[in-house]
Order: C-alpha cells, then structure tokens, then sequence
C-alpha cells in the first residue's frame, strides 16, 4: 500500500459517496460512538515504514501501520523510546494510537500529543496533506497535528507521523504499596502529592486499595526517590519483574468492563469522585486528574457528567447508541462540529464516530 | 475612524481606554519587528472579557478589522495591524486569578507578565516553565498566540505542553470555554490548535496553566571553543549521551564581544569563536555526575575553557550575557533583524558555516546566539537601515537563510511565529494543499477574516503589502531591554 493508492478511495473511492473506515490494527475499535456506515475500509497496516530515524536529533518519521512494538523495538538499538504504554498494547498502530489519543499510565511526561511533531493525512477529496514538520521545535503553521490526534479518523486518515524521541531511562523501578483501606490510600497518594518525589506514573488502583508509582531517570535520582517515599510498605520491581507487573496491570484494566468511564477532574477530586460514584474497580492517574472507572449501570454515566466531563471508555453497543462518548455540548460542540463539517462535508469519514455521533 | 464608532466603544469602556489621539497610537504600530509598520486606527484596553466580546462584536457590525495584542514584544510582526482597525491591547487584563497549589495549576489573565506567574508561584515552591528571553516583559496571552519557546523548552517543552484550559473570545465574539485544569482533550483538541495560531482563532481571556515543582539542584555551565564545529559537535554528543539537559545554548564570538561590552557583562572568554552554555537540574542525586559528564565531554572536543557556575549569582551572571545578548546587540550596529528557522541539530556545523558565508556575500554582519539542543537557530543580521541598500539586503539575506535551513530539513520558525514577517515563505515548507488546510481550520474558528487579517498565509493572494522600514534601532530596542533588566520597566501610560 502506498500513499497516492489512498488517494483513490478518498477522491473517487468504490462509489462518490462510500463511507470510508480507516484501520490499523484494530485495538481501539470498541472506542467512540458507534460507526453509522462502513462501505470501505481502508486498512493502513502494511502502510509500516520506518521512513526516516536519525538517532542523533531524537526524531523518527514513521508511517500509520507501523506498531508500538516494532517503532520501539528500532528505537532501543539506539537507547532511545517513546514514553508511552497505551492500554490497548504494543500491537496497537502509531496511528491508531494517535487517532485515537491512546493512552496509558505512562504518562508523567505526556501523552501522544506531546511527541508528535508533524504528520501527513490524506483527506477525503483525495488531496495529500501535512502539518507541523520534521524538527523538535517548530510553530511554521497551525498545529492541525493536535487537531488530527484523538479525531478518531473523522477528520482525515493519518498516513505519516513525525516523532520526538527521548533516550531511555537509564534506569527506572516501579514501587508498589498495598494499603489497608480506601481512607489510608487517599492519604498515601496525597502524601505522595505533597512529597519531592516525581514519578512518571502515580496510579491508584482499587477496590483493591494499590499504588503503584513508577520511577525512571538518572540512577542515582530514583535511588533518592524510593529512599524518600511516603511511609508505607512498598514492594519495589525492577528489570522483568517491573516489565510484567506493568503488562499484568494492562491485563487487569482490559478486564474492566463492561462499562467503563474515563472522568476528568482535579487530582485533589479523585478522592470524592470514587466515593460518590462507587466505581466496581478503578485506576486513576492520580497526578493528572484522570480516573478510570467500571461502573455498575450507564444511568451512571449521566450522573457523573451532571458534575464531572467524563468519556465513555468502553461500553456494549446498545448503550454507546443511547449516550454519546464525549457528552459534548454548548459551543464547543458547536466548534467541533464546524470543524468536522469544514474537513469532510459529507460526512463520509467514520460517520457518526466522533463528534458528528454525539447528537 | 467612524465617530459612531467611537462613541459607541466609548458606552463599553471609560473613555480613557479608548485612544484615537494619532501620537499615542504610534507606540502600537508595531511591535518587536520595527521593521513593519502601520497605524492602527484605534487601540482600546478592555479589564474584562465581556468588553473584550462587545468590542468585538461591535468591530463585527461595522466590518472592522481588529487584533489582540500583548505586551508588544513579539518578533515576527503578530501584533502589527496590518489594515490597521482597532488594537485590542490585553495588558490591563493583569491579574492572577488563582494558584491551586494541590493541584499545581494557575489560572491567569492574558496581560499577565511571563515571569510574574513564575514569581506569584516561587513561595509554594512551583514555577512557569516556558522562559521566552523577554519573559521579564512578554505576557502570557502572548505566549499562547506564538507557541512561546525558550531556553528551557528542551527539556520541559513549549508552552503547548503547559496550557491546560482557556477561555477565549470568538472572531464574533462569542465567550468559549474549552479545555479542563486536567489538561485532558474531550472530543477535537481545540486548545491544542488554538495555542500557537498567533491570534487568528480568537482572542484568549483567561489561561490555566500547568505549574511545576521547582528542580532541587541546577547545574549551570559554560564551555568556550576555538572551533564551531568542536562547539557543534559537543551538543550532539551531549544528546547522544542520553542526557537531556534543561538548556544548551550556543553563543558566537560576535555574541560575546557585543555582551562583554554591554551591561550583561557575563565573563564569557573574549577569544572564543563559540561557547556553549549549558544548564542541567533535576533531583540533588545524580546532578553532579550528569554535570561532571558534560564537562568530560566538551573537554573531549576540545573546549579550553569550562566554568562552572559555583552559586546562584554566577549562574544568574552566566544566563544575563545570553539573555541580554539581544539587547546588547546595539552595540555592533544600529539595527538588527531576528532570524528564528529550526534544523535537525545533526546539521548545525554546515549550516553555520554557509551564514557564515553569506554574511560576507552580502557584506552584512551576523551574530549567531541561540538554542543549540533544539536545532533552533538564531541568527542576528546586523544593519544600518539608513542605507536603503542594507535594507534590501536583508530581504535577500534572510530569504537565503530560511531557504538554507528548510533544505536541510528544517523549518521557518521555531519559536516567534510566521506573523507577518515570514508569511510569503510558507510556501518554502508547505503545498498549495497544506496551506489550504490551513486555511480552512482558520475559516472555523474566523470565517470573516476580520480576526488578525493578512498574517501567516502568503500574500500572493492579493493582500496589502507595507513596508515602510524601520525608525527605531536596535539601540533603542536594546535601550528598553536594559531599562527592564535593570529593574526600571518603561511602561506606556494611558
């Protein structure tokens, strides 16, 4: 597959008016509104390449279908990687990932959107387009790459992505505490946010009343952060013991369901969000106000958005066609939706998945 | 200006912060660039969003241009009116709304100065990471507008990565909220692509940012070389390295002379052809190995000189001579243009040599002083533009750079925007199809192109051209720099 190939089913396509479905590796499918058509699926796994790495400026050039896995796998031979671990996995696509805002724990130095420096999309008359560019700093244009990255698709297919780089972690370790109640793992994570300490994942998992805090930087610099943890009992994993405590943390999340919610909040709300709403488990990034929760009914979810802005994480067919994933209103829906309309008139791209699928 | 204009803008503000008088309004024809100028018609200084809206919509009926403007220190003419119309100047809007110390987070008004945010924050231990060289002057508003860099974006970002939430008023003036003190996007990432578009979206009225735990321990230090390329190939070892230092800036010979002369006198060796300048923090553990592994590695290219800074007030002294370097600039010639393009930092040696090059083509002088570890250069032409020749020449001479540095894969701006400036170079880097994008997004967010008009898409297409040059000297630029620095702000009174 090649790029000018997607030219076709964009500007002609199979018929003028088929609705186009683009895909990599299919681990986010369950994630947005539901699709209202699917004429054609544009499958962009074997669109892989690495187009472009140059170790020494720590930007790599990179095509939609390539894996997390693989993108990672070239990456360490140079000592260097993209500090992400969405739960979906390293089979998921780069541009799956930034399609779909993917995310993960790790994240203390950001998400997807912080690593993205330029892409390339094909937009739905066919024409190629790019925004940002190839270096790590750079405001030549609009950053429409931002625009792209969590529009699930609806605004244009993502063909090539530019990515800053960082050098691996000389090393990192994972601690992890068990803590007797809620009430006591509150104030461990509030001890944790009033600490010097700076981990680059905080996750309060329950109902089983862990935190987990992951550490990575200079050697020395993590040393002095395990030494200086908040008084609890912490298991501390490093090497393949932390590797697979994280994969099974991945595991434990996936198993969440059915219906899951991401509700977005202060760090200091946590707390009162778990207690009035009574999630079944939840994990919350607890440093950056987001808390994943599997609650029991989606009458829930209308409740939590009465006080919170909550997205739909995961939820069977029947309720993501009732209630809409990103509760949009007002006039920032009005916005999205002006912009949606301004890429694709219409509405051929993922019909009904993102913003045009919340009314 | 229509009096019914006036009148009526004269119902939505005092009167006093309506200026029509024709000498008050010389202070905003331009802004950081004196190299572009134009009168706007009116400037107004709304204290509330809601005026800011009225305006707005009043601007609206009567088909007015109108632009949002800071505190003018802006260097690629964002702020010029370019069709003249009314100047909304946001600097009263000044406050500090709140600090949420928990939750690390500040919410402020757009006139507010840069590092004052930081300097409300130093009791609870917390700072504003972006440090754009004017932040004792430049306003947050307008960090947001450029997508304001700085010498510690290497490690911390830009200010995109540090606006969590903002409240904005629309091209018609409509009062949008968008975003969450999470930082979080819900549905398009419509804070993401507002940041950065240079007040051409919609004019920001409050801004959450992202506040960060001050570093326990900062290395600072200087390294002085008789080669650009020992000095060029120095950062990349250093990035190979895998450290990821929070500054790395490199300063010129041309640079020094001008500082060592000036006011921000630092030390920096006389006889060096380039001296880098490199901070590091974090955690106290690990701080002075990582410092003592970059002294190793400047002194395997070759540096002959490495200090490093033994207390706050070296490291304070060190970072005046690059901070102030701008200013001191005056010094070497009377006027001088900013350049500001990106390249991969792999190709700084070639790239420095071929300014290098074309500084004695064209016979003008250039200083180069800039950030180093992001490849983002900065390369002061100095001129004289009361001759009309060295004037053009600059045209000539930065188009060749920006050419240069895109070749090689770069970019035109790293960090001061397109603005007005380098507007007719975007096709350098973009299609016919990318910009038409571009223009689309614009469209959504100002479909009457009232908003900022004639800024950042090339003017082929039939836009205004002006170009009466520059009166005020880098001198004088450098003048105020000074009076700032040293604690004296020339404040426009109205």
């Amino acid at each position: 597959m090649t790029e000018s190939r997607l030219e076709r089913p964009c500007g002609q396509g199979p018929s003028k008016n088929s609705a186009i479905t683009p895909l990599g590796a299919g681990t986010q499918t369950f994630f947005g509104n539901p699709l209202r058509r699917a004429d054609c699926v544009v499958n962009l796994g074997s669109l892989s390449r690495i187009t472009e790495y140059v170790p020494a400026d720590l930007t790599i050039h990179v095509e939609a279908g390539i894996t997390l896995e693989e993108l990672e796998h070239t990456l360490l031979q140079n000592n260097q990687f993209l500090p992400l671990d969405p739960w979906s996995g390293p089979a998921a696509t780069l541009g799956g990932i930034a399609a779909a805002n993917a995310q993960g724990p790790f994240r203390a130095v950001g998400t997807i959107r912080d690593w993205i420096i330029g892409m390339k999309v094909v937009e739905i008359d066919g024409r190629i387009s790019k925004a940002g560019g190839r270096v790590v700093k750079n405001v030549t244009g609009y950053d429409l790459h931002k625009l792209y990255t969590g529009s699930l698709g609806t605004l244009a297919i993502i063909v090539e992505i530019s990515l800053k780089l960082r050098a691996k972690f000389v090393r990192t370790a994972t601690a992890i505490a068990r803590f007797e109640d809620f009430e006591s793992a509150a104030a461990g994570i509030a001890a944790i946010r009033h600490s010097a300490v700076q981990p680059v994942s905080c996750e309060w998992i329950g109902p089983e009343n862990e935190v987990w805090l992951r550490f990575g930087e200079d050697p020395r610099a993590v040393d002095w952060q395990l030494r200086n943890l908040p008084a609890a009992e912490w298991k501390i994993c490093e090497g393949p013991d932390e590797i697979s405590a994280w994969e099974l943390l991945r595991h434990r999340y996936n198993a969440f369901g059915p219906v899951v919610v991401r509700a977005i909040g202060l760090p200091t709300a946590m707390r009162e969000i778990i207690q009035e709403y009574r999630p079944g488990a939840w994990i919350a990034h607890a440093l950056n106000g987001i808390l994943l929760m599997q609650i029991a009914s989606a009458e829930d979810i209308g409740r939590i958005r009465q006080k919170y802005r909550a997205i739909i994480e995961k939820a069977p067919l029947e309720v993501r066609r009732e209630i809409p994933t990103f509760g949009l209103s007002g006039a920032e829906y009005d916005v999205m939706k002006r912009m949606k309309d301004a890429f694709d008139p219409e509405g051929r791209l993922n019909p009904g998945r993102h913003v045009d699928g919340e009314r | 200006m229509n009096k019914e204009v006036i009148g009526k803008l004269r119902r939505i503000l005092p009167s006093a912060a309506v200026v029509e008088d024709e000498t008050e309004l010389l202070v905003y024809e331009c802004d950081g660039l004196p190299l572009f100028k134009n009168r706007p018609d009116l400037v107004v200084f709304p204290r509330t969003t809601e005026q800011v809206a009225q305006v707005v919509r009043l601007a609206n009926e009567y088909r007015i241009p109108f632009l949002p403007r800071g505190a003018g220190t802006g260097l690629s003419g964002g702020a010029l009116a370019v069709e003249g119309g009314i100047v909304i100047e946001l600097q009263r809007m000044n406050r500090i709304l709140s600090i949420d110390i928990e939750n690390r987070i500040a919410v402020v008004q757009p006139g507010v100065v840069n590092l004052h945010i930081s300097q409300a924050a130093a009791p609870y231990g917390l700072y504003y990471a972006p440090d754009p060289s004017s932040q004792m002057s430049c306003s947050i508003g307008g960090n947001v507008a450029e997508n304001s860099g700085g010498p510690h974006c290497l490690k911390y970002g830009m200010t995109t990565n540090h606006i969590l939430a903002i409240e904005m008023v629309t091209a018609r003036g409509e009062i949008i909220r968008l975003g969450n003190p999470a930082g979080e996007p819900i549905g398009l990432d419509l804070v993401g692509v507002i940041v950065g578009s240079e007040g051409t979206f919609g004019i920001v009225t409050e801004i959450t940012v992202r506040l960060l735990p001050k570093p326990q321990a900062v290395k600072t230090l200087l390294a002085a070389f008789h080669s650009v390329e020992e000095c060029s190939q120095t950062v990349s070892d250093v990035i190979a390295a895998g450290i990821v230092p929070s500054a790395l800036e490199f300063v010129d010979a041309k640079t020094i002379e001008a500082v060592e002369a000036s006011v921000y006198k630092a030390g920096y060796p006389l006889d060096a052809v380039a001296a880098l300048l490199i901070e590091v923090d974090g955690f106290r553990e690990g701080l002075e190995e990582t410092s003592n592994a970059i002294v190793e590695i400047c002194r395997r290219n070759r540096a002959y000189d490495v200090r490093v800074a033994k207390d706050d007030e070296e490291r304070a002294k060190l970072w005046l001579g690059r901070k102030g370097a701008f200013g001191a600039m005056g010094r070497l010639a009377p006027d001088m243009i900013t350049m500001d393009a990106v390249i991969p930092r792999t190709r700084l040696p070639e790239v420095l040599v071929a300014i290098d090059r074309m500084s004695e083509r064209y016979g003008l002088g250039v200083a180069n002083v800039f950030h180093a570890g992001d490849g983002n250069l900065h390369p002061l032409i100095l001129f004289d533009s009361r001759y009309q020749d060295q004037v053009e020449k600059i045209f000539g001479m930065s188009e060749e750079i920006m050419k240069l540095c895109v070749d090689v894969g770069g970019s035109l701006s790293g960090e001061h925007g397109i603005g007005y400036e380098k507007k007719d170079f975007m096709d350098l880097v973009f299609t016919e199809a990318d910009l038409n994008t571009m223009m689309r997004v614009k469209q959504v967010f100002n479909p009457d192109g009232l908003l900022n008009p004639a800024k950042i898409f090339p003017s082929r297409r039939g836009c205004t051209e002006i170009g009466k040059h520059t009166t005020t000297s880098t001198a004088e630029i450098g003048k105020k720099v000074e009076a700032i620095l040293l604690g004296s702000p020339q404040k426009v009174q109205h």
